[in-house]
């Protein structure tokens, strides 16, 4: 009995120890960086779709983007770092950590929307990734409205 | 006979109502939305701002009604008009500072989305002219000056609305038939040429918002140069 406790105050421990400490300013850098690359890709995505489209140039902008919103960027939204500075002052709204069903909502949302691009990437079809991209925008729209300052 | 009527509002003045009016919903509508409408916002943004440019060109060129110098609310036509005293067709003096306010907002709204972005996919047609920040300030505006036009379009059908139930006179018809019942002055001029005048600035103002003439951006290099990784 004991030495089970002991275990699993062990397991506790490790997996505890797994999770690396982040500064809140490191925190907000690498948000900010990954908005930042998701949003390369995303220009990158709409460039192919409206010019000459290219299948690989779209798929390697739909990965990029797949693996940003599975990283579990949750984990960088630190308390108290909705003030603060990263790059540029931070522009996460506060409600991000007291509306956490809806903001829950809104990353499910763009998780699910993200999976699902690069999905469509992978068939080459410039009309569906086309659709499939205002789909995207319109989840990152989601958590933008309600969730960062406007300046 | 008692079937005395004036012609009110000219044709080109409805037309810019209604188109507006119709705009205005489409705007609201794809700017909400969002997603890939968002490119279709910008094309009715500059719909809009051909309209604006149109209407305040017709303010100086249109017909008696239409003119800014007709309706211009002076603090004496305001203190005129509170007391009961004002006279006269078409806008009156309140009336005018609706109009006004929702014409100047309405241009530093198309104005403002011209610069800006969403931290998307999307940039305005004149994004590149503007640092990101700058553009960032912009449409934090924009997205402010939406509001407010909400608020000023509910106002302008409130006025309606009261106007016909407590004053009896019917606002909605003449912008729509152009005529108005009872005694005063028919508006006179903006004739074609006027119309064709500001129409073409109208035009050209569109044509400079649309960014078409900004040098393109300078081809990328050939795939051959950049790293495959």
């Amino acid at each position: 009995m004991k030495s089970k406790l002991l275990l699993a105050l062990l397991t506790v421990a490790v997996a505890g120890s797994a999770v690396a400490q982040v500064k809140p300013e490191d925190a907000i850098k690498y948000r900010q960086s990954g908005y930042a690359f998701m949003g390369w890709n995303m220009g990158r995505i709409k460039a192919n779709v409206e010019g000459q489209y290219n299948k690989d140039e779209v798929i390697k902008a739909a990965n990029a983007i797949q693996a940003i919103a599975n990283s579990g960027m949750g984990a960088l939204y630190l308390p108290g770092t909705d003030k603060g500075k990263g790059w540029e002052e931070t522009r996460a709204k506060p409600e991000i950590w007291t509306d956490k069903e809806k903001m829950g909502k809104v990353a499910t949302d763009f998780v699910r929307e993200a999976n699902e691009m690069a999905k469509v990437a992978a068939t080459g079809d410039a009309a569906a990734v086309k659709m499939q991209l205002g789909k995207l925008g319109g989840t990152c729209k989601g958590c933008h409205d309600d969730f960062k300052v406007k300046k | 006979m008692n079937s005395k009527r004036i012609r009110l509002w000219d044709l080109p003045t409805r037309l810019f109502h209604w188109l507006l009016v119709l705009a205005m919903l489409g705007a609201v509508v794809s700017g909400q939305l969002g997603g890939n409408l968002i490119d279709r916002h910008a094309v009715i943004g500059l719909f809009i701002l051909g309209l604006l440019v149109f209407r305040l060109v017709w303010g100086v060129l249109g017909s008696t009604y239409a003119r800014f110098a007709q309706f211009f609310p002076t603090p004496g036509r305001i203190r005129a008009y509170l007391k009961g005293e004002w006279q006269g067709e078409g806008h009156n003096p309140l009336g005018a500072l609706s109009v006004l306010a929702l014409l100047g907002l309405l241009t530093v709204q198309a104005l403002t989305g011209l610069f800006s972005n969403d931290d998307i996919a999307f940039v305005g047609p004149l994004f590149d002219l503007v640092s990101k920040d700058l553009s960032n300030r912009l449409t934090g505006i924009h997205h402010l000056i939406a509001d407010g036009l909400i608020i000023l379009v509910v106002l302008h059908i409130a006025a309606i609305a009261f106007y016909v139930r407590f004053k009896k006179k019917n606002l909605v018809k003449p912008m729509l038939t152009g005529w108005q019942e009872g005694e005063g002055k028919s508006a006179t001029g903006g004739g074609p040429v006027s119309f064709v005048i500001a129409v073409l600035i109208a035009g050209a103002a569109v044509y400079g918002a649309s960014g078409v003439w900004l040098p393109e951006p300078p081809p990328p290099p050939p795939a051959a140069e950049t790293p495959s990784w």
